[in-house]
């Protein structure tokens, strides 16, 4: 039987890669990737010219632009995860079982290349050949081939082009690499350290039974691991499930319904894919190619996820119908995010409540109407700004116990406050610094009592700081109608207005 | 109707009430006095922290400061918060009480009201007042019931009107009708004013006055933001979190009379009422009624007569030896003088109980010399305060002691730092009782580094930001003309425009010097005749058995408090340890004060060769000593003085040091002087040199000299500077002298009074420097293992003072877990030369119990034969410490270890823990080692990591055949080279200096195995080569070598990083 056989793809300083890949104009010149946040950015990885400049991982923003000609590019996630798809794909061409081994900033994944000698030819071939197909695709990459999985990994560490270890001789191969390529944890780092074990050479010729009563039982992974005889269980990166159903109409859809029927059918086959993995739909992404190419593009996101065909197109139906394309649609694409089923332990004794599913499809209506953040309870927040509050989902409350608190001399019943949405901006006339008379667009209002100003201002810390004295008025209007209200005065803005009035 | 002046704000709260007001004490009393109100009332929470400097500032701003607190009371439940209903963070807390002291019986109570619950605390806590408290100590205080934090207000909101009229009740009875005042508050909040009409109609049922305050937290507006600031960081948030925490506005400055009067004009009689209660109050710190103890005589005696006495004797004892006896008669006619003066200002019994104290240590062995103006009284010598002889070196009383000066003298004691300055410590408050002495405060206040953490917090930056916001505080003692902190900002990055940035530069600095908590002063004890309590609250403080006063030392001194200064000296220790070392091994005695005066001491001093020596060892004395080249005893009082801010800044360090050697020509201000400034070679150097010259040149008096000195020494006191210098001048003009005379005259005076040493305290401390210098020149093996065993102190860390010791012959043994004791110990070699044994309190991570209970094996059943005996035999050791001592090769000398690394190799097989089964079965046999022994680079390097020191060569004596051939000198042959040759030099970097009188340039030390070499950076190499200088441990420095007179610099040209062979020592940076 042949033995196993692993490629180990290494693409050292992989932000720098990602991004150069694209910009092949830089590729000649210094090169520097920050992270982090503005303004505590560092480098997270440079290109050689870059190094050769003086460039060092963690130099910050203000180090590296003192370095003439160098190139500070921010990070990019999104470019990285584009050039990971890339260096899959590449590797895909050579074998389908493939493991992501990244870490810090290099992308590392290993080839399970057992057997594929009659495809590629012999394993040194097969590693020139994706070699050259990587480099074709803009990304440099270091390969080690090895029968034991770990030994290609790490030599593929060290490596700077293709190393090919022949069976049996992993352990010379690893030899003299440093113990750093182990990545030990910092305690029995340090322990080997003081005994002078600097090499993986030097740690596999450590007898294991000695090295076990001192470091414990996982001393043996580590030998095993500098000696290239550690085993590992392969684990393939398996084919990412994605729900996305696309159409292109043959002439431009103007009419909504036949667009729904479309997406209907779209949504039948999304649901009934996600239900063979026992998954739901937990948000559904329209995306829609229009005449004069413009894209169409909207989010539905039920409150739990679903496989209810009629509800989605349901929703769908209130999603189109509240935002209507503004051209024929030429193309409709449907993307399904998976979600797990929703799930409720209902009780014996527990009191009928409505079907959660129907209570979530009324406040998926609602959200979808008026706004993911604008449905629920709202909840007072812990700010003396005035009117603050946030909206949280629907829960049921907790039964609590609390004794019944005996009324207090204190507790008198508070006047109520009704709140104009928006407020009414008001023309104030003051006298002594008092509101005497007011007038907003449609009444005039006298001023009788006057009691203020209450006054409150915070946040001056940050740019929506407020600062406002509040009036609560007694007045009459000029049918001699009373009412009793709160005005508001933004001193910032020097404005008034009618904030309120009182039952 | 009320009048516009009739306001008085009875209730503001300073920065002292610690993270709960925005504005420092004297800026309230100014802003006061810019408002023209007449009166103010300070009232912090639990306690007068504030009060002293309060009083102080209104005194000078013709404001009257009446003091007062709000107390906490346990018994009213918890403050007002908001109702459950509203999302707050407000945690539970008692409500307060405003008291205000109407006369000094109230105070007094007001002070043991406040000492009695926090000393009821078991540790240092804020504590609460029970209503029994208040029934005890209610005479002489008027009560207002406080704002929203007071009773009333959380019992209105939470138990009704009924709860808030039962604890009105209750106040009444402990206060009476007329001392109780129901508080009203106008913050212009709807809660509050609903809350102020039922106190209205609860006042008015229960016919009690109601009173106007403004619960003022800041003096302006703006501080707002600060206490916003304060306020998160108490509750340990950010301003985005505080929510409710914060206040709702703005209105708790210090409001003019007529805005109050607008306020409360539907209720005039709360406005009236404010002046009414001000004029009740009568009590002002000026009368604080403090005394300091009389000192028990035996009957038929006064102090001043005992204290005659004793002086007598101490004058014979002094001065009655043949040596001595031609000053006796002096020193008989200058102790009259000083009596006569002590007893007209009625000090003796101070004198009295310092001198008992000095009996205290004498009796106990314990060391200790007096410091400071104290040795220039020959009161203080003949006592044995002091023990420099200002007789035999003519120094002048009147700087200690004079008549006109209104305040204490002033005493400070230093001991061996450690358990006998604790000791003493608390022999006085045995003494004196717990409630009859205690320290004085250290009050700790906000600087660069900790405001800026503490602001970056409040407005929410992580933690990676506050570490790099606050690195960008500098803290060179030298600062360029960019280094600010908006320059420092914009270095790294920050966008000073941002408005987050923005504001937090501008609370960065607004935050500066604001108090933050009360620590314990080093060493200032107040002790009291009668109760201490009743003259200032005493609480604990976070040290075992010390309790702390409310003040820091400048609220004592303008209080009138007494303090003794009990201060840990570590020479002090090193002396005594070396005294009690020394006849055990070297079978001599030895008496400190009966040293002879030694020239090979001298020629050792003249050399520079200082390390290790008090006072004497910094970078700049050993750059200046050979100079000044000292050959008796007054030389190193000069140069422990000269190398001083004032000496340099005023520039008489350089014409001192010329005349010195004879290349300028000794010359004085005016011949009158010449008697004067003789000592210093024409160069003013001294204090007492000062007012002597103004007593000489402008007939000045003893006292009025005094004032000129402490005039010219107060930054703030420019009027009062002018007028004693327009004396000076007319002075000088009546005894004949030229105005170019006088101009040089003035300028001497004002240039280092501010900075200027005086000479007794340079005496004090020469006496320690040459004792610290004779000990090491004679006894250096017991100097040194003193020197180790009191660390950190001084100026060089462990590792230099060894190597030191070393090139001087000692022979250093390393730590032997067969030998070594905790701490570094003395052996005989066998050639009969004394070697130190390192103790194992060098190794890193082994504790104390640890390596007791190694002792206490090896004492009981000898010498371990193994590293399994080892570990069985003390258990206490575990597996890291017994790393910890083999890597540093404590191990070597057990059998069956060959070196280290065999050593590491068995403890981590015999430091590993064995199940039940196995613990009796016998030690698995050791197979042989396969680890390889150190390299001694390796050797080197586990050391330093281990211990920070090395008993092996110096890592440089490893590189340097490679050095040699690079051209590179070692420190020993810089002395052969010749002025202006380009040299390189290469060592471990032992100190960074920049200090604030070079100008920016940065002085480095460099040290090798053959000694240590002078490097002097230009501030422009400084800057090119930033990085390097401060971060490299060793460097290579090339440039022009400089020799004057024996002192040896390298200017530096070019400086490159040396690999540091992982020798990681600590050198002393930046001061």
């Amino acid at each position: 039987m042949n033995p196993n056989l692993y490629a180990c793809v290494r693409i050292a300083e992989f932000p720098t890669q990602a991004l150069l890949r694209l910009n092949t104009q830089l590729a000649s010149q210094p090169v520097a990737v920050l992270d982090g946040r503005p303004p505590l950015q560092t480098v997270c990885s440079h290109n050689r010219h870059a190094r050769l400049k003086g460039v060092s991982l963690g130099m910050t923003r203000l180090e590296a632009e003192s370095i003439s000609e160098l190139h500070l590019l921010p990070r990019s996630l999104e470019t990285e995860a584009a050039a990971r798809i890339v260096l899959h794909e590449c590797a895909a061409h050579f074998s389908p079982r493939i493991e992501a081994a990244s870490k810090d900033t290099a992308a590392t994944c290993v080839l399970d290349i057992t057997g594929t000698e009659r495809l590629f030819g012999p394993p040194q071939t097969l590693a020139e050949r994706l070699h050259s197909a990587l480099d074709s695709v803009g990304l440099r990459a270091s390969i080690a081939v090895s029968s034991n999985f770990h030994t290609a990994r790490i030599k593929a560490l060290t490596s700077r082009s293709i190393i090919v270890i022949p069976d049996g001789q992993e352990a010379l191969a690893l030899g003299k690499l440093p113990l750093t390529a182990l990545d030990l944890a910092e305690d029995p780092a340090e322990t080997l350290a003081i005994w002078g074990i600097r090499t993986l050479g030097e740690l596999a010729a450590l007898p294991v039974s000695e090295l076990v009563a001192r470091l414990g039982p996982q001393a043996v992974a580590w030998r095993n691991l500098a000696s290239g005889t550690l085993s590992h269980t392969f684990q393939p990166i398996e084919a990412e499930f994605t729900l996305k159903e696309f159409c292109d109409f043959e002439t431009p859809i103007e009419n909504q319904d036949s667009l729904l029927f479309i997406g209907a059918r779209m949504i039948d086959c999304l649901s009934a894919r996600a239900a063979t993995r026992a998954l739901s739909l937990a948000s559904l992404a329209v995306a829609m190619q229009l005449e004069g190419n413009q894209i169409y593009q909207r989010t539905i996101r039920p409150a739990i996820p679903t496989i209810d065909c009629k509800f989605l197109l349901k929703l769908l139906q209130l999603e189109i119908a509240a935002h209507p394309p503004q051209a024929a649609v030429l193309s409709l694409t449907l993307t399904a995010q998976a979600g797990q089923s929703s799930k409720m332990q209902l009780g014996l004794f527990m009191p009928q409540t409505p079907e959660p599913s129907r209570l979530d499809v009324t406040i998926a209506r609602l959200k979808a109407i008026a706004g993911e953040d604008r449905v629920g309870s709202p909840v007072l927040e812990d700010s003396h700004r005035p009117g603050i509050f946030r909206m949280q989902a629907f829960s049921v409350p907790m039964q609590t116990h609390k004794a019944p608190t005996m009324p207090t001399e204190s507790s008198h019943p508070r006047m109520a406050l009704r709140r104009m949405r928006p407020p009414v901006p008001v023309r104030v006339q003051l006298n002594a610094q008092q509101p005497v008379s007011f007038r907003s667009t449609e009444q005039a209002f006298r001023v009788s009592a006057a009691y203020g100003p209450w006054k409150t201002s915070g946040c001056w810390w940050s740019t929506d700081g407020w600062n406002a004295e509040e009036w609560d008025i007694l007045a009459e209007n000029t049918t001699g109608n009373s009412v009793a209200c709160l005005l508001v005065h933004n001193c910032a803005l020097n404005q008034w207005q009618l904030e309120a009035y009182y039952d | 109707m009320s009048q516009a002046n009739d306001y008085i704000e009875l209730h503001a709260s300073s920065a002292f009430s610690f993270l709960a007001g925005a504005s420092q004490p004297e800026a309230l009393a100014e802003r006061v006095q810019q408002l023209e109100m007449p009166a103010i009332a300070i009232a912090d929470r639990n306690g007068i922290y504030g009060a002293a400097r309060f009083h102080t500032m209104a005194t000078k701003c013709s404001v009257k400061a009446h003091i007062g607190a709000e107390i906490a009371v346990s018994s009213f439940g918890n403050t007002l918060t908001p109702p459950d209903w509203l999302p707050h963070q407000y945690p539970s807390e008692p409500p307060r009480l405003l008291l205000l002291c109407a006369s000094q019986i109230g105070y007094q109570n007001l002070c043991q009201l406040v000492t009695r619950f926090k000393m009821r605390e078991t540790t240092k806590a804020e504590g609460a007042a029970t209503l029994d408290d208040l029934e005890e100590f209610s005479a002489g205080l008027i009560c207002l019931t406080g704002g929203e934090e007071g009773p009333l207000a959380a019992a209105l909101a939470h138990k009704g009107r009924s709860e808030a009229c039962k604890i009105v009740d209750r106040l009444t009875n402990i206060y009476g009708r007329a001392n109780l005042y129901i508080e009203l508050q106008r913050h212009q909040q709807r809660d509050e004013e609903c809350r102020n009409q039922s106190l209205l109609h609860l006042a008015s049922s229960l016919r009690l006055p109601v009173i106007a305050t403004n619960g003022v937290r800041y003096a302006t507006q703006k501080d707002r933001e600060i206490l916003d600031v304060l306020t998160t960081i108490r509750h340990h948030t950010s301003l985005d979190r505080a929510g409710r925490l914060l206040n709702l506005n703005n209105s708790r400055e210090i409001h003019p009379a007529h805005h109050m009067a607008a306020l409360f004009a539907d209720i005039p009689e709360a406005v009236v009422n404010t002046r009414t209660v001000s004029e009740r109050l009568n009590f002002t710190l000026n009368n604080l009624g403090y005394e300091f103890p009389h000192y028990p005589v035996p009957p038929g005696q006064t102090m001043d007569s005992f204290l005659a006495q004793r002086v007598e004797e101490g004058v014979r004892k002094r001065y009655g030896s043949p040596a001595k006896r031609s000053l006796l008669a002096k020193a008989r006619t200058q102790v009259q003088h000083e009596l006569k003066l002590i007893a007209k200002l009625g000090f003796a019994g101070y004198f009295l109980i310092v001198w008992d104290l000095i009996r205290y240590c004498q009796q106990h062995g314990i060391l200790v010399q007096g410091r400071g103006s104290a040795a220039n009284s020959a009161v203080c010598y003949a006592l044995e305060i002091t023990a420099v002889d200002p007789i035999g070196m003519e120094l002048l009383f009147e700087r200690f002691l004079s008549e006109n000066r209104g305040e204490w003298p002033d005493i400070d004691l230093d001991l061996p730092s450690g358990d006998h300055r604790e000791q003493v410590i608390q022999h006085v408050y045995e003494h004196y009782g717990k409630l009859g002495a205690a320290m004085t405060a250290n009050v700790i206040s906000y600087r660069g580094r900790s405001a800026a953490r503490e602001v970056g917090k409040a407005l929410g930056f992580d933690e990676d930001q506050l570490t790099r916001l606050s690195s960008l505080v500098g803290h060179w003692e030298w600062r360029g003309p960019n280094d600010t902190l908006a320059h420092n900002f914009a270095q790294a990055g920050f966008d000073v425009r941002h408005p987050r940035i923005a504001h937090y530069l501008d609370l960065c600095m607004r935050m500066q010097n604001l108090p933050r908590h009360l620590g314990q002063h080093s060493g200032g004890m107040v002790i009291c005749a009668g109760m201490l309590n009743r003259v200032v609250p005493l609480e604990h403080a976070s040290m075992p058995g010390r309790s702390v006063i409310q003040w820091d030392k400048e609220d004592c001194a303008d209080m009138g408090l007494i303090k003794v200064d009990l201060l840990g000296l570590g020479m002090m220790a090193v002396l005594k340890d070396s005294i009690e070392l020394i006849p055990r091994h070297y079978k001599k005695e030895i008496d400190l004060a009966a040293l002879p005066e030694d020239p090979l001491v001298y020629e050792t001093l003249c050399k520079a060769d200082t390390v290790g020596m008090f006072q004497v060892e910094s970078r700049a004395q050993m750059a200046s000593i050979p100079h000044n080249a000292p050959v008796r005893f007054y030389d190193l009082v000069v140069q422990v003085a000269i190398i001083r801010p004032g000496p340099i800044v005023g520039k008489m360090m350089q014409p001192y040091m010329r005349r010195r050697q004879h290349k300028e020509e000794v010359t004085y201000p005016h011949p009158s002087l010449e008697p004067v400034l003789k000592r210093t070679l024409g160069v003013p150097l001294f204090q007492e040199q000062l007012l002597r010259m103004a007593m000489t040149v402008a007939s000045f008096s003893g006292s009025e000299a005094e004032e000129l000195r402490r005039a010219v020494g107060m930054r703030r006191s420019m009027q009062r500077m002018k007028d004693l210098e327009g004396r000076l001048r007319d002075g000088m003009t009546r005894n004949g002298i030229g105005p170019e005379a006088q101009d040089n005259i003035v300028q001497g005076i004002s240039s280092f009074a501010m900075y200027g040493f005086p000479e007794s305290h340079a005496a004090s401390f020469a006496l320690i420097a040459y004792a610290s210098a004779y000990l090491k020149v004679h006894y250096l093996a017991a100097f040194t293992c003193s020197l180790l065993n009191n660390q950190p102190m001084g100026f060089y860390a462990p590792a230099v003072l060894i190597k030191d010791a070393q090139r001087h012959g000692l022979r250093v043994r390393p730590i032997d877990i067969q030998c070594s004791d905790w701490l570094c110990t003395l052996a005989v070699e066998p050639d009969s030369s004394l070697s130190l044994r390192i103790g194992l309190n060098y190794v890193k991570g082994l504790r104390q119990s640890s390596a007791e209970a190694i002792l206490a094996a090896r004492n009981q059943h000898g010498p371990f034969a193994s590293v399994d005996q080892l570990a069985a035999r003390t258990p206490e050791l575990n597996r890291k410490e017994l790393v910890a001592l083999a890597r540093v090769g404590a191990l070597n000398t057990l059998s069956e270890v060959e070196h280290r690394r065999d050593a590491l190799w068995q403890v981590e097989q015999a430091g590993r823990p064995v199940g039940p089964l196995l613990r009796t079965a016998a030690p698995t046999p050791i197979v042989s080692n396969p680890l390889l022994r150190m390299t001694t680079v390796e050797r080197l390097a586990a050391d330093y990591a281990g211990t920070g020191i090395t008993t092996g060569p110096h890592p440089m004596a490893y590189q340097r055949a490679e050095l040699r051939q690079q051209g590179i000198l070692s420190a020993q042959e810089l002395e052969g080279c010749v002025s202006n040759r380009t040299i390189r030099i290469a060592g471990f970097v032992i100190a960074r200096q920049r200090p604030g009188t070079a100008k920016g340039f940065v002085f480095l030390s460099l040290e090798d195995e053959t000694g240590i070499a002078n490097i002097i950076l230009t501030p422009n190499i400084f800057e090119q080569n930033r990085i390097v200088v401060t971060r490299s441990r060793f460097l290579m420095i090339e440039g022009p070598l400089q020799n004057q007179d024996g002192v040896i610099h390298v200017k530096a040209q070019c400086i490159t990083p040396l690999e540091s062979h992982g020798a990681d020592i600590p050198s002393h940076n930046f001061h």
